[in-house]
């Protein structure tokens, strides 16, 4: 069985705690993988547009952009490998649902492991917002079985019958 | 091969109109990613060529402007010899240290940050150079980075009517109504910090929840390592320590700011080679040369749809919808310029407007001061409507939506629709307020 846990930077540790969840024998081949957003980049090249200038690429300072997301994405892995021990890391740049699907498929993952958005304050409240864009388009178009990996909300409940 | 044959006006003026919504609607759609400078070129070189603007006309046109092609040149050698100093890597690290590792104390401060950075260098210094400045910074520190783009990229043009040389586009509309310093800042100063707390108090909302953690400043680079040569760097701090208040004077004696601004250019130019900086072919190509085709093709264009009278028949018209009050004066102005400005670029349509609002000119002080400052108010802000672009750039991110992936263009477009009619509103009526 093959596992694949999708890192967002700040999920490592409930990632971490999902994988222990599989003790299947054989032991399942755990992955890592982290993409690299490209929107960012190419929002601002848009904005290039409107001031009429060249694209960002012909600039010195990309180097420096490409070098921040590379060190942020080693960052990430290692925090996830510290959860995860023995895991094979896979670094991917693009839009991050399309490289998550398109390498789950090419990894030939068995589960995917995902958390519903990135979180980087309070955990949201359970509801129809509570999953963002990128789960929910993994949720859609994965080629294998998603687990979707969230905090205990045990004290927003019960929901109102 | 100009048309040596008598034309009749009502042939003149329709045939101008085409070559002139030609060249427009080229600039909205960029067809076969023709660049905007070569649209606008085009245009104008179809109108001499028609017969349809003498070039002596044209070539007057361009010279009457001279103040404004200056100004972008030393606007942009301004800017980027301050970014081969360091100055806005420096700055942002400062943001950060000041900002005592909270993530929203860091929006704020990126806020501040791109409001004084507009006010001094310029709109496009903050999104062309502040902006991927952040990305770094905030990738870094393992911040989200949307919420910080997007405070970058509205601020730029949100705190773009602070000063007249705040945007390129004030410098165009004063170069034709000239407004003294105090009229200026008493129209338009206070609207800006209007629209500029609208700004942060919606994007905190909005945000809120992504701002709530803290960052660890040990991710932060060193001082030392953000400025790259220290008595370069020194250098131009002093250099900018003359030119902003240089500025402000010469606002206030209706001296040409772009003197001013090319000069400072040319003395951080001076400092930079001999430090060792750059080099003339390096500072040369931090000049996006094609504005200057872009800019002078539509003022070309725009002068001679302003031969045929159209523009003076849209003036009229904006005259009667503002029903002769100022208040109409200012909806108008600033909902219109807005308007244009997102389906053409904002540079064209400030230069349609300085020559609609000539038939204004006549109207009563608060009437025509309300749609000279409205002008400036909507071209400045109404960009933050399609940030990343005009109506058509969006309608095309549109249909990419369609295939389920999120395109993150639209959420600038998402965002811009809360905010900036909020923003126009808010401002104009301030405006208003105070006529």
């Amino acid at each position: 069985m093959r596992i694949l846990g999708c890192l967002d930077g700040t999920n490592a540790e409930q990632i971490g705690r999902a994988a222990q969840m599989f003790n299947a024998t054989p032991p399942p081949a755990f992955g890592l993988l982290t993409v690299i957003d490209i929107g960012p980049r190419e929002d601002i090249d848009r904005m290039r547009g409107r001031f009429l200038r060249a694209p960002m690429r012909h600039q010195p300072v990309t180097r420096e952009m490409l070098a921040a997301e590379e060190a942020a994405a080693q960052d990430i892995l290692s925090a996830g490998l510290a959860c995860v021990q023995g895991a094979e890391t896979l670094v991917r740049q693009g839009r991050p649902e399309l490289e998550i699907v398109n390498a789950a498929a090419e990894w030939k993952a068995d589960v995917i492991l995902i958390c519903p958005s990135a979180q980087y304050g309070e955990p949201p409240q359970l509801g129809p917002r509570f999953m963002g864009h990128i789960a929910r388009f993994v949720l859609d178009h994965a080629p294998c079985p998603v687990l979707l990996v969230r905090q205990l909300a045990r004290e927003q409940f019960p929901i109102e019958r | 091969m100009f048309l040596f044959f008598p034309l009749p006006e009502f042939w003149r003026t329709i045939l101008t109109s085409f070559v002139a919504l030609v060249t427009l609607a080229g600039i909205m759609t960029r067809p076969f990613r023709w660049s905007e400078a070569r649209i606008a070129v085009g245009g104008a070189g179809a109108l001499l060529v028609l017969g349809l603007i003498r070039p002596a006309d044209a070539a007057l046109t361009l010279l009457r402007d001279w103040n404004t092609f200056l100004f972008f040149l030393g606007m942009m050698g301004l800017s980027a010899m301050a970014e081969a100093a360091g100055l806005f890597d420096w700055l942002a690290v400062q943001a950060a240290r000041l900002a005592h590792k909270s993530a929203a104390r860091l929006f704020l401060n990126v806020f501040l940050l791109g409001s004084a950075i507009s006010m001094i260098f310029s709109n496009d210094a903050t999104a062309l150079i502040l902006t991927p400045v952040v990305y770094v910074l905030v990738t870094r520190l393992r911040l989200p980075v949307l919420p910080y783009l997007f405070a970058c990229t509205f601020i730029a043009d949100t705190a773009s009517f602070l000063l007249p040389i705040s945007n390129p586009i004030n410098i165009i509309v004063m170069s034709r109504y000239p407004l003294g310093l105090w009229t200026f800042l008493r129209l338009l100063f206070l609207p800006s910090l209007v629209a500029i707390t609208l700004n942060i108090g919606i994007f905190y909302l909005l945000y809120r929840s992504q701002l709530k953690g803290t960052f660890d400043i040990g991710r932060l680079p060193t001082v030392e390592k953000a400025v790259k040569h220290k008595p370069y760097f020194r250098y131009t701090l002093w250099v900018l320590a003359v030119v902003a208040p240089s500025y402000v004077i010469a606002a206030a004696f209706q001296f040409p700011l772009s003197v001013i601004s090319v000069a400072g250019a040319l003395l951080l130019m001076a400092g930079a080679l001999f430090w060792k900086r750059t080099t003339l072919m390096e500072a040369g190509k931090a000049i996006s040369w094609p504005i200057f085709g872009f800019i002078a093709g539509m003022f070309v264009v725009v002068r001679a749809i302003e031969v045929t009278g159209l523009t003076i028949k849209l003036g009229n018209l904006l005259l009667r919808l503002s029903g002769g009050t100022s208040f109409g004066a200012v909806m108008v102005g600033t909902f219109g310029s807005a308007l244009g400005t997102n389906l053409i670029n904002n540079v064209p349509m400030a230069v349609v407007m300085n020559s609609s609002l000539s038939s204004v000119q006549q109207a009563a002080p608060a009437i025509r001061n309300g749609f000279v400052a409205a002008t400036m108010f909507g071209c400045d802000l109404g960009p933050n409507l399609t940030t990343v672009g005009s109506l058509a750039t969006i309608l095309w991110l549109l249909i990419l939506r369609q295939r389920d992936v999120e395109v993150s263009g639209l959420d600038y477009f998402k965002v811009g629709v809360l905010v900036t009619p909020v923003m126009l509103f808010a401002g104009a009526l301030t405006i208003w307020l105070l006529l």
